[in-house]
C-alpha cells in the first residue's frame, strides 16, 4: 500500500463549540460520513457532507495518525481545506474507558428511571450521553483491541 | 456604651467577612477569564457554521418547507427562556434578567398572546415557582461553566415545542457581557430562525461561482435541515457564555464593592474603638484625681 505521506499536505481542521482541537497540516484526513467513511487527500473536489458520531483520523504523514471519537456534525472541503464541525472531539489517547463505562451506566440507570416515571430529567439529553459514551468505547475499544 | 471588648469582637466579624468576599472576588475574576476564553474559542465553531449555513442554503432550491424557518401568520404563544444563575450574591445580576423577563411578559399578554415559561439556572427556576408559572421544562446545575451538550438540551426542548405548534415564537433574554461593571439585558428571537442566515450578497456568489460546484452528500436540503438545529444550538450556547462571562463580572464587582465597605466598616469601628478606650481612660484617670481630692 502506498504511503499517505507521498500525498501533498493540505490544511486540515476539526473544530468543536469548545475550540478546534485540530488544526494544521495533514496528509489525509477520514471522517465517519453518514453513509460511510470518507476519505478526503490534498485538492479533493468541493464537499458538503453530513456526519455522524464515529472516528475521525488525521494522518499526518509517516505512521503518525491522530484519532478522535467525534460527535455528530458536518463535512467541508474546499480548495485544499477540510474542515469537521463536530459537536464533540476526544482523543483517543484521552478516552478514559473506566469513566466512559461508568457514565455510560449512570445514564443508562437515569433512563430506566424516567422510564418507570420516577424521574423527570430529559429522556432525549440522557439518550445522548449514552450515545456520547457508546460512540467513545467503541472507538477505543477499536484502537487498543 | 459599648466597650472596647464589644468593639473588638465586631471588627474581628467583619474582617472575617471580608475575607470571604476578597477570595469570592478572586474566584470570581478567575472564572471569568475562563469564561471569556470559552466564548473566543468557540467563534471559529459559529463562524464556520454560519458560513455553512448561507452555502447549503444557497445550493437549496426550496427552504421554505423546513419548519425551523416557519414564520407563522399570528404569534398566538410565545416561549421566553430568561437565563439566569444558579447562585446568588452577583448583584443585579439574576434580577434584571428576571425583572426584564416580567415586563415582556406584561408587554406580550398585553397584546394578547398567551406566554410559556423554560425556566434555566436556579435563580430564576425559584422566582418562577414563587410567581406560579408552569414551566415546560427546568434546566439548572452548570451556569458556572456551561457545556455544549447543556445548550443542545435546552435547544432540543425548544425546538421540540416549537415544532409541534405548541409556540409560535422562541424568545432568549439574558444578559450579555460588556465588562465586568456593566452587564446589558438582551432579548434575542432564536425561533423562528430567521431567513436573513440564508440570504447572500453578490461578492460571495462570485466566491461560490470560483470555488466551482460542491458535491453535496446528501443533498443540499437534508444538509440544511440538519444545520438548522445546530444553529440554533450554538447560538443557545453562545447566549449561555456570555451569561456565565457576565454573571462572573457582575459577582467580581458585587464582591469587590462588599470588600470595599467592609474596610471602610472596620476603619469607623476602630475609630469608635479607640475612642472608647480614650474614654475609659480618662475615666479612671478622672476617678484617681477625685479620689486623691477626697483624701486631701
Amino acid at each position: 500500500m502506498a504511503d499517505v505521506s507521498d500525498h501533498p499536505p493540505f490544511d486540515v481542521a476539526v473544530v468543536t463549540p469548545d475550540g478546534p482541537v485540530f488544526s494544521g497540516e495533514a496528509h489525509m484526513l477520514i471522517v465517519p460520513g453518514a453513509a460511510g467513511e470518507i476519505g478526503v487527500l490534498a485538492r479533493h473536489a468541493p464537499l458538503v457532507a453530513t456526519l455522524k458520531a464515529g472516528s475521525t483520523r488525521v494522518h499526518l504523514g509517516g505512521s503518525e495518525i491522530l484519532e478522535f471519537a467525534t460527535g455528530p456534525g458536518f463535512f467541508k472541503v474546499e480548495l485544499d481545506r477540510a474542515l469537521a464541525l463536530v459537536d464533540d472531539a476526544v482523543n483517543v489517547k484521552e478516552i478514559d474507558d473506566t469513566r466512559a463505562q461508568s457514565q455510560l451506566e449512570a445514564a443508562k440507570a437515569e433512563l430506566e428511571k424516567v422510564e418507570a416515571g420516577e424521574s423527570t430529567a430529559d429522556r432525549w439529553q440522557l439518550e445522548q450521553r449514552i450515545r456520547h459514551a457508546e460512540n467513545q468505547l467503541s472507538v477505543s475499544g477499536r484502537t487498543t483491541g | 456604651m459599648a466597650s472596647v471588648q464589644d468593639y473588638k469582637r465586631r471588627i474581628r466579624s467583619v474582617r472575617n467577612t471580608r475575607k470571604i468576599t476578597r477570595a469570592m472576588e478572586l474566584v470570581a475574576a478567575a472564572k471569568l477569564r475562563r469564561a471569556q476564553a470559552r466564548i473566543e474559542a468557540m467563534r471559529p465553531y459559529a463562524d464556520t457554521m454560519r458560513e455553512l449555513i448561507a452555502g447549503v442554503g444557497r445550493a437549496a432550491g426550496s427552504v421554505r418547507g423546513l419548519p425551523l424557518l416557519q414564520q407563522r401568520e399570528t404569534t398566538a404563544t410565545t416561549l421566553l427562556v430568561p437565563l439566569s444563575g444558579d447562585r446568588g450574591l452577583a448583584g443585579a445580576f439574576n434580577a434584571q434578567v428576571v425583572r426584564r423577563a416580567f415586563a415582556l411578559e406584561r408587554q406580550l399578554q398585553g397584546e394578547g398572546q398567551t406566554v410559556r415559561w423554560l425556566a434555566v439556572g436556579k435563580k430564576g427556576r425559584s422566582t418562577l415557582a414563587f410567581r406560579r408559572r408552569e414551566v415546560d421544562g427546568t434546566f439548572v446545575g452548570f451556569t458556572d461553566a456551561p457545556a455544549y451538550a447543556d445548550a443542545q438540551g435546552i435547544a432540543h426542548r425548544a425546538a421540540e415545542l416549537f415544532v409541534e405548534g405548541e409556540v409560535d415564537r422562541v424568545v432568549l433574554v439574558y444578559n450579555t457581557f460588556v465588562s465586568a461593571l456593566t452587564q446589558t439585558v438582551t432579548e434575542q428571537e432564536i425561533l423562528p430562525i430567521s431567513a436573513d442566515i440564508l440570504e447572500t450578497d453578490e461578492e460571495e456568489r462570485r466566491d461560490d461561482v470560483l470555488r466551482g460546484d460542491f458535491i453535496f452528500e446528501p443533498e443540499p436540503e437534508q444538509i440544511l435541515e440538519r444545520l438548522l438545529p445546530v444553529y440554533v444550538e450554538t447560538q443557545i450556547y453562545r447566549a449561555l457564555l456570555e451569561s456565565s462571562a457576565s454573571e462572573q463580572g457582575a459577582r467580581m464587582t458585587a464582591m469587590r464593592n462588599a470588600s470595599k465597605n467592609a474596610g471602610e466598616l472596620i476603619d469607623g469601628l476602630t475609630l469608635e474603638m479607640n475612642r472608647a478606650r480614650q474614654a475609659e481612660i480618662t475615666q479612671e484617670i478622672l476617678e484617681v484625681v477625685a479620689g486623691a481630692d477626697a483624701l486631701a
